[in-house]
């Protein structure tokens, strides 16, 4: 199922609730929602920041099968910003050495099974897809 | 829904969703802080990056003084962001019994 939404993030209640409502009616595990709410946030917040100026809404499309959830997030004229490149983020740096910022698609891209990214024509397209969740007991 | 606020022991609650919409109410607040606090994760449900962002530019700058934030009640999606994102090294983190 897929939805437009305003390029701001006021939208994010509104993408929460249309996320969550498709994957509760699928049963989704919420050790698979968890970081699937996190991917579909950083990377429309992403899409947000570097593309202020597109007038276009982005679009969020969200389906589930067999446990699988396959999310794509789809905006129009806008630059190319290739989410799928390594981000070089030291975990291990201590607080003095940090500066707040950087870290969403380096979580994205650990929390998420498979990340891809497609730029054409001035349309960006990211899809992920999350199957399985570390299980919390 | 995000909400943040004083518990009875002065112990800082957090409930809901802190995303990238709530982050200027959750800023707001933590600048105030000006001594150690124990922030009290037990009704957050959610974090992300934005979050994070808050709870470090705070640990900083209370860092300057000697104090620091404690955090209690981490359910165990949001200590998953913490550990991957390493935060679990420079905050006392205490996961939910």
């Amino acid at each position: 199922m897929q939805r437009n939404f305003a390029r701001n993030y006021d939208s994010l209640s509104a993408i929460y609730e249309f996320a969550e409502g498709i994957l509760a009616q699928h049963d989704v595990t919420e050790a698979v929602r968890f970081p699937v709410h996190l991917a579909i946030e950083e990377l429309f917040t992403n899409m947000v920041k570097y593309n202020p100026d597109s007038d276009g809404g982005i679009g969020v499309d969200v389906e589930v099968d067999n446990g699988k959830v396959t999310v794509v997030l789809t905006e129009f004229d806008v630059d190319e910003f290739d989410v799928t490149r390594p981000r070089e983020v030291n975990i291990e740096a201590a607080l003095d050495e940090r500066t707040p910022g950087g870290l969403g698609l380096y979580l994205l891209q650990n929390m998420v099974d498979k990340l891809e990214y497609d730029y054409r024509d001035r349309r960006s397209r990211v899809e992920f897809t999350k199957e399985s969740g570390q299980e919390h007991v | 829904m995000f909400e943040i606020d004083y518990g009875s022991d002065g112990e800082v609650l957090y409930r809901g969703r802190l995303d990238a919409a709530q982050c200027a109410k959750a800023q707001s607040f933590m600048d105030e802080i000006a001594e150690a606090r124990t922030l009290d994760f037990s009704k957050l449900e959610y974090i992300s990056s934005a979050g994070l962002g808050i709870l470090l530019k705070t640990q900083k700058r209370l860092a300057e003084s000697g104090a620091a934030l404690r955090i209690i009640n981490v359910n165990n999606h949001i200590h998953d962001v913490f550990r991957y994102s390493g935060f679990d090294t420079i905050f006392d983190i205490e996961a939910k019994k």
